[in-house]
C-alpha cells in the first residue's frame, strides 16, 4: 500500500490499557484556561519518567463547559488506577488551582461509582475549613477561598480505561521532510475528541525500546533499529534513502478515537519527502490493542 | 405503569386540604384506585384523595397536578424522590422537609415551601424546588441542603434560619431574608433586605452561580439573563448572629 507516494507498511501500532481521565477547565478568557492547561499537561510525556501522560484534547466553546466561559478540555492518564487520583491531586492543586480565574470540571460526567476519584474532595483541604459545598444538578462542588477570590472544583472525576501508547514513524529523506510531515500530521489530529498527543509539538525524537542491551537499570533506552546514525551497527530498520525518523504517540479514551485520528494523521504526513510509514510494536506480546496500519488506512 | 399520574382537582376546596400523601415516591407503587384512596384532610376532617382529584394513570414516580390548588397544602411532604410538576399556583407548606427529587410549580406558591413541617429542626434535607411565581412567607425556611428557586418574588423571611442549601430569587426578597441563617447561600437577582447581623466581604464574581444559573436555564428552561450569569455580586456572610458561614450573594451589575 501507499499513499501519494509513501509506503504504508504491513505492520502495527501496539498500546497498552491506560486508565483516563477528562479534565474541563474555564477562565475568564481562553488564555486563562489555556495556561493553567499548559502548567497541568507540562512533563507529562510518557509515564517512563513522569508517571503519567496527558496533553490538551481541545478548546471548549463559552456554550460547551458549565460555567459559560472558554475552556480546555485535557486528558490525563496513567497505568493504574491508584495513580491517577495521586497525580491528578498534585497537579490540578499546583496548576489550576493556582492559575488567576480557572474553574475545574469533570469532563466524564457519566462514569458511575466507584470509578469516580475523590479528586476535588481532596484538594478541598486547602480551604483549612473555610471551604464550602454546593450540589448542583446532582453534583457536588467546593469552593475554595483563594486570595483572589474563589476557585471552583468539582468534587469527583471519572475515570475509564483508556488507550496508551497508540503510534506511527515518519520515515524521511532529511530530517526537514521528516519534521515538516510531523507538523502537518499534528495539525491534522490536533482538536480531534478523545485523543491526545503527549509529546512536545505532538511529536517524538526519541522513539525508546524496553530496557537496555548494556545498562540493566534502564527502563527504555533509544531505539537503535530506527537511529539512522546507527545503521551500520545494529540490526536496522531503517531502508535505505532515509535519514531521518519521527514519530507520533498518541493516547485516548477509547481505541477508535485513536483509530481515526492515525487515520488523519498518516494521510497528512504521507507527503514530498516521506518514504514510508511504519509503526512501534513489541510483538503484539505487551499491549492488547493492535493498530493495523494498512487495515486503518484502507 | 403510566409515564405520568395526573391529578385534576375537580374543584377548588372551601377549605384547607393538606394533601401530604401527594408525594411520588408513593404514588409509584400505587395503581389509580389506591392512589385515590389515599387520605387528606379536609377543614380538618379525614377525606380521600379521590373526594377531591380525578385520578389519571398509575404507579409512576412523576406526578402532573391540574386545577386551582391554592387551598392545597403540603404537596411533596417529605418526598425523597421522582418529581411533581404543578399547572398553577399552590398552597402552603409545599414539599416540606423533602429529601429528594424536584418540585416544579407553575405559578405561586404559599406559606414555607421547602420548610420545616411543625416542631421540626429543620426544612428540606434535599432536592429541588421550582416555583415560577411569587412565594409566600418562611420559603427554605430551616431547609438543611437542597435547591429553592423563586423567579418572582420571595416572601417575609426568605431562607429564614437555613441550615445549609440554596435559595435562588430573581424577584425581591422579603424582609428578614436570611435571618438567623448558619450557612447556606441566598443568590439574590433582584433587591433583597439585607438584616443588619450580615456583613459585607467584598465584590466579586462567585464562580459556582454561573454554573447554577445555567442549570437552571438547561434544566427547567427559566429564562436567566446573561447578565446575571456573568455578573458581578455582592458577597454578605452571616448571620454573625449564629455561626456566620452562611451568606446572602446581591447581584450589582456586570
Amino acid at each position: 500500500m501507499n499513499i501519494n507516494g509513501v509506503a504504508i507498511e504491513d505492520t502495527f501500532a501496539e498500546a497498552f490499557t491506560m486508565r483516563v481521565a477528562r479534565i474541563v477547565i474555564t477562565g475568564r478568557t481562553a488564555k486563562w484556561a489555556r495556561e493553567a492547561a499548559v502548567k497541568l499537561t507540562g512533563f507529562a510525556t510518557s509515564v517512563i519518567g513522569c508517571k503519567c501522560e496527558a496533553g490538551i484534547e481541545r478548546g471548549l466553546a463559552e456554550q460547551e463547559t458549565p460555567d459559560g466561559r472558554p475552556g480546555v478540555s485535557v486528558l490525563f492518564l496513567t497505568m493504574d488506577k491508584e495513580s491517577l487520583p495521586q497525580q491528578l491531586i498534585v497537579r490540578l492543586g499546583q496548576t489550576v488551582l493556582t492559575c488567576p480565574t480557572t474553574a475545574c470540571f469533570d469532563g466524564l460526567p457519566d462514569v458511575p461509582p466507584p470509578d469516580r476519584l475523590a479528586v476535588g474532595k481532596a484538594l478541598r483541604v486547602f480551604g483549612d475549613g473555610f471551604q464550602a459545598s454546593k450540589v448542583i444538578g446532582g453534583k457536588r462542588y467546593w469552593r475554595l477561598p483563594v486570595m483572589e477570590g474563589e476557585f471552583l472544583v468539582e468534587e469527583t472525576f471519572g475515570m475509564l480505561k483508556g488507550v496508551g501508547g497508540g503510534n506511527f514513524l515518519i520515515l524521511a529523506a532529511d530530517a526537514d521532510a521528516a519534521l515538516a510531515a510531523a507538523e502537518a500530521a499534528v495539525e491534522a489530529m490536533t482538536d480531534l475528541r478523545g485523543v491526545i498527543l503527549p509529546f512536545p509539538g505532538g511529536v517524538v525524537r526519541s522513539g525508546s525500546k524496553v530496557g537496555s542491551k548494556r545498562y540493566k537499570n534502564m527502563v527504555a533506552t533509544t531505539n537503535d533499529p530506527f537511529d539512522p546514525t546507527l545503521r551500520a551497527v545494529t540490526e536496522s530498520q531503517v531502508p535505505e534513502g532515509v535519514n531521518s525518523v519521527l514519530e507520533i504517540v498518541l493516547d485516548g479514551t477509547d481505541p477508535s478515537s485513536i483509530e481515526a485520528a492515525m487515520r488523519a494523521g498518516i494521510r497528512a504526513a504521507c507527503r514530498p519527502g516521506v518514504k514510508a510509514i511504519t509503526a512501534a510494536n513489541f510483538g503484539g506480546k505487551l499491549g492488547p490493542h493492535h493498530f493495523h496500519l494498512r487495515k486503518i488506512m484502507a | 405503569m403510566s409515564d405520568a399520574v395526573v391529578l385534576t382537582l375537580r374543584e377548588e376546596p372551601k377549605h384547607a386540604l393538606i394533601a401530604a400523601a401527594i408525594t411520588p415516591d408513593r404514588l409509584a407503587s400505587l395503581g389509580a384506585a389506591e392512589i385515590a384512596a389515599l387520605p387528606v384532610v379536609h377543614g380538618g376532617r379525614a377525606a380521600q384523595l379521590g373526594d377531591f382529584f380525578k385520578v389519571k394513570g398509575e404507579r409512576s414516580a412523576t406526578i402532573r397536578i391540574e386545577g386551582e390548588l391554592a387551598h392545597v397544602e403540603g404537596i411533596g411532604t417529605g418526598m425523597a424522590a421522582g418529581e411533581i410538576v404543578v399547572a398553577g399556583g399552590v398552597g402552603r407548606d409545599l414539599g416540606v422537609q423533602m429529601a429528594g427529587g424536584r418540585i416544579d410549580v407553575h405559578g405561586d406558591a404559599g406559606d414555607n415551601a421547602g420548610g420545616a413541617g411543625p416542631g421540626a429542626s429543620r426544612g428540606m434535607t434535599g432536592g429541588e424546588i421550582v416555583i415560577r411565581g411569587k412565594a409566600g412567607p418562611d420559603v427554605g425556611a430551616r431547609m438543611r441542603r437542597g435547591l429553592v428557586v423563586v423567579t418572582g418574588d420571595g416572601g417575609r423571611g426568605t431562607g429564614r434560619g437555613m441550615i445549609a442549601g440554596t435559595v435562588v430569587v430573581f424577584g425581591t426578597a422579603g424582609p428578614g431574608a436570611g435571618r438567623f441563617l448558619k450557612r447556606g447561600s441566598i443568590v439574590a437577582l433582584g433587591a433583597i433586605e439585607r438584616p443588619a447581623t450580615f456583613r459585607y466581604v467584598c465584590t466579586y464574581r462567585p464562580p459556582y452561580v454561573p454554573v447554577l444559573l445555567r442549570y437552571l436555564g438547561a434544566r427547567y428552561g427559566l429564562a436567566v439573563a446573561d447578565r446575571h450569569i456573568t455578573g458581578r455580586y455582592e458577597r454578605y456572610a452571616g448571620d454573625m448572629a449564629e455561626l456566620g458561614k452562611g451568606e446572602i450573594l446581591r447581584w450589582v451589575g456586570d
